[in-house]
């Protein structure tokens, strides 16, 4: 490993460490579960911190470290430094398992490598780290248990076996496996098969991945891995348009969850639901070639969706309906104040971050001449207002009599406040937030 | 001076979170009467109005937070703040007035932001924002149907949002700005012009309504709170008006004329459409939703006649609809309390409600626009500027009023004549102090439609020159 890949990685080491350092802390009987996480939320914070100091540097042929790869793993950092945060403070899990915050940090090391590969070998080293964690992670959460988690693992497995396999026909075609060798050999079917099947199996990480906090981690690796590759095939002599087959991906993100959410009762799918459509305006500023626009999208998603996953930690039910909700209002009043600003956030209404990303992705595709697009995003973000406002709405019904009461989760509300606070602040101020995605570049 | 309209509802929302109980109520009524005295004193005094470029709210995006204002909005920042402050004096006894407040600050503030934004993106999104608080009233505060209009006015406000945010893109990318000053010296291709009118007014057509966009009306009215519907015909419909005649006309003058004939058409069936409507109704609530239908539709085809007359009537009609339609739904209100329900009652209620039936017939006379109230000379203006263009449209557009005015008198028989009610109470002081200072308002501008003229020549260009 050279001088450059090292420093490079240091982000990805750092999170390893902490990682190896919570299963061993995790081995005395006295350490809880609950402290384990808080200490990986400090850990995570500090691999930001890292990150941010790191800044670019010099090239390596196999892992990047330019402004792409830090913004994407300080949003990787700040996401599961956030998850951890909940993961202490959640009050249903009955069964705590002190291997959580290791996995949790295992995966983000994984999304870090994910995020800065330049090389299809890399690459998959970090798929395979960041998602076999989570298989596990699915597995201690997911209402279903172990089905759950096998249909995760399952699938999951299996949209990595067709990366992999995308990535060896690249191999066959180009003769090596570094981001600088693709698309010489642009005419050959192979190629093409290959990048498609990388490109496929990447995507369906994504789609397969169950609608809870961890799985933001994938969704930003996810958007980080592709931007890096379509800028790698797309740039220089080799040209590759990936212009229809992003505006496919984004027509399909947009359209079927907006429509979907509009008759979904339960909470946990309204919210996924959205945060597919906001993973499909990503994928619009991607085929508009506008990686600040992704950028600036992709934070936008985090912030929202991460305080929306709080919110849903404080109700008491594991897989509340939108009845669940019901009276919210009169008993947590700040709880739903947030709900509010990240719900409209997500569904970027005005004045919150979601709607400066909505119209700054829409701009680029403008630009891109894509004004059908544009039509339909706009369009199917009213599918995800009106989903997200029946979230808002179901607070201020009037509560069933046997109503169990929320938990008084002071983190998870504190949590959701912030993001809340956050996301209405950079919609108002959204200087600083456009400045640091204006740094995102290869 | 500008951003003070905006900051006063602001300010009175970030209050309503304070333990502050009824006293919200009180900063509620101020804060409209204070935002109406500004842009009054400021409007006298010459000073202020902007435009104003406060700084670059996203400026990789273009969004620039500029605001100001013109003769126009002037007038409905004027009409917006009345109302806001009326409509929250008759929230008397409301559940959860801080929440209540806080919201119905908010959507004051949103509106307020809609008449002073000078930047696309701004207007936008102060545009789009509004309906949040509104739904929140709507849901929160509504009649029986609530759940059903809220979402029904929701999706069809939204997706009309949805067009308008597409031709907002669409024009600012290619002009490189979203500010209206510098627009202003834009012209595009006649065709794009079409197409970019087109999307704008799918948002303005939800919001007017324009017929055949108006499926939400009736269900809103008749399921929103008396002050929710004050604003809701007084105010948000005027935001799609002033957006038509300050946003469309000036940026695609040709294409505006190429859509004219349609849009004439829609805005002339709409009017006599929503006045046959309101004959057949046995709600007071729905005959107010359908007049003022059509009284809107009138108005619109003042706008998309596009001549000085058709304009300056345009603005003295939004004005004076405004204030009628409050008047209107107070009095219905007051009328239900008295009779228990929305109907038209056993009748006979004028013995012995003598006050009450009076301002019924007054308010009545400012609908269909008797010499003498302030419906009057705006829908003389656009009548006039109708027959100048299509005597044909004239004919229609004439017929609209005398058509309302079977409604109206329909509603006044039903209700007050027949055989003595035996129960039921004549106005109360407060009822009556409210209406009589919006029915003085509105007889004023009957009297003197030029204070209303003259504001618009004052603070911004002639109304005339939009065509250029």
């Amino acid at each position: 490993m050279s001088a450059a890949e090292l420093g490079a990685l240091v982000p990805a080491l750092a999170l390893a460490g902490s990682a190896a350092l919570a299963t061993l802390l995790a081995i005395p009987r006295r350490t809880g579960p609950r402290a384990l996480a808080w200490l990986g939320a400090l850990a995570a914070a500090a691999v930001a911190g890292v990150a941010l100091a790191n800044g670019t540097g010099a090239a390596s042929p196999t892992v990047a470290r330019d402004g792409a790869s830090a913004f994407f793993v300080v949003l990787v950092a700040i996401v599961t430094a956030v998850s951890c945060v909940l993961a202490a403070a959640d009050p249903r899990r009955i069964v705590r398992s002190k291997d959580e915050t290791a996995l949790a940090l295992i995966a983000a090391c994984g999304a870090v490598v994910v995020v800065s590969a330049v090389d299809l070998l890399v690459l998959f080293v970090g798929l395979a780290l960041l998602t076999i964690p989570l298989y596990v992670l699915t597995g201690r959460t997911a209402l279903a248990g172990d089905e759950g988690a096998v249909r995760h693992f399952l699938l999951g497995a299996t949209s990595s076996a067709v990366a992999l396999y995308g990535m060896a026909l690249l191999y066959a075609a180009t003769g090596e496996t570094g981001y600088a060798g693709l698309g010489r050999a642009t005419h050959n079917p192979l190629y093409l098969a290959g990048l498609a099947l990388t490109l496929a199996g990447l995507v369906s990480h994504v789609a397969t991945a169950s609608a809870r906090r961890w799985s933001i981690v994938i969704n930003v690796a996810v958007s980080g891995a592709l931007v890096r590759l379509v800028a790698a095939t797309a740039s220089g002599e080799i040209g590759l348009d990936w212009q229809v087959s992003f505006a496919t991906l984004a027509g399909v993100a947009l359209v079927v969850p907006g429509v979907a959410a509009v008759a979904e009762r339960r909470v946990r799918r309204i919210v996924g639901y959205a945060t597919i459509t906001q993973l499909g305006f990503v994928a619009v500023a991607v085929a508009s070639a506008a990686l600040p626009a992704a950028a600036f999208a992709l934070a936008a998603h985090c912030a929202t969706a991460l305080g929306l996953f709080a919110v849903i930690a404080i109700l008491p039910q594991r897989e509340p309906v939108l009845e669940d909700l019901a009276g919210l209002a009169r008993r947590r009043p700040v709880v739903v104040l947030a709900l509010a600003l990240l719900a409209f956030g997500i569904a970027g209404v005005p004045p919150t971050v979601g709607f400066l990303a909505k119209v700054d992705v829409l701009e680029a595709a403008v630009r891109a001449q894509l004004l059908w697009l544009v039509v339909l995003g706009a369009l199917a973000s009213v599918g995800t207002a009106v989903a997200c406002a029946r979230l808002v709405l179901a607070c201020f019904a009037a509560p069933p009599l046997d109503a169990v009461a929320p938990s008084r989760m002071r983190a998870g509300t504190v949590v959701a406040l912030v993001l809340a606070i956050a996301v209405l602040a950079a919609g108002l101020a959204p200087g600083p937030l456009l400045d640091a995605v204006q740094a995102v570049h290869f | 001076m500008v951003q003070v309209v905006v900051l006063i509802p602001l300010v009175v929302a970030v209050a309503c979170a304070l333990p502050i109980g009824s006293l919200a109520r009180v900063l509620a009524v101020l804060s409209g009467l204070l935002t109406a005295g500004c842009v009054a004193a400021a409007v006298w005094l010459g000073v202020g109005g902007g435009p104003v470029d406060l700084y670059y709210w996203a400026a990789p995006l273009g969004a620039q937070l500029a605001v100001g204002w013109d003769g126009w909005s002037a007038a409905m920042l004027l009409l917006s703040g009345v109302l806001f402050a009326a409509g929250a004096a008759a929230s008397g006894g409301i559940v959860r007035p801080r929440a209540y407040f806080a919201l119905w600050s908010l959507l004051q503030t949103a509106v307020a932001g809609v008449f002073v934004s000078r930047d696309l993106l701004l207007f936008f999104a102060a545009h789009d924002a509004l309906l949040v608080p509104l739904a929140l009233l709507l849901w929160g505060w509504g009649g029986a149907d609530r759940r059903a209009a809220t979402r029904r006015l929701a999706v069809m406000w939204l997706t009309g949002s949805a067009l308008l945010l597409t031709g907002i893109l669409a024009l600012g990318v290619g002009a490189h700005t979203f500010s209206f000053a510098t627009l202003a010296g834009y012209r595009l291709a006649e065709a794009s012009q079409v197409l970019l009118a087109l999307l704008f007014l799918s948002a303005f057509a939800m919001r007017l309504p324009l017929f055949p966009f108006h499926a939400w009306v009736a269900r809103t009215y008749v399921a929103a709170p008396a002050p929710v519907a004050i604003v809701l015909g007084g105010v948000l419909s005027k935001t799609a008006v002033y957006a038509i005649a300050r946003i469309c006309l000036p940026l695609f003058p040709r294409g505006m004329a190429d859509l004219e004939p349609y849009l004439l058409a829609l805005a002339t069936v709409g009017a006599l459409y929503g006045a046959i409507l309101a004959t057949r109704q046995r709600d007071t609530r729905r005959v107010i939703a359908y007049a003022s239908l059509a009284e809107i539709d009138l108005i619109a085809v003042g706008v998309f006649l596009a001549t000085p007359g058709g304009l300056e009537g345009a603005l003295i009609a939004s004005i004076s609809h405004g204030l009628v339609v409050a008047i209107l739904v107070l009095l219905g209100a007051a009328l239900a309390r008295r009779i228990g329900s929305f109907g038209f009652g056993p009748g006979g209620l004028g013995a012995r409600a003598p006050v009450l039936m009076a301002l019924f017939v007054l308010a009545i006379l400012g609908l269909i626009g008797v010499p003498g109230t302030s419906g009057a000379p705006g829908q003389l203006s656009i009548l006039a500027a109708a027959f100048a263009v299509s005597p044909g449209i004239g004919l229609i557009a004439s017929l609209v009023p005398v058509v309302i005015a079977v409604s109206g008198a329909g509603v006044l028989r039903a209700v007050f004549f027949g055989p003595p009610a035996v129960g039921g109470l004549d106005l109360g002081w407060r009822e009556r102090g409210l209406v009589v200072a919006l029915i003085a308002l509105a007889v004023v501008i009957g009297v003197v439609p030029r204070s209303v003229g003259d504001l618009a020549g004052r603070t911004g260009p002639a109304l005339s020159e939009l065509r250029q």
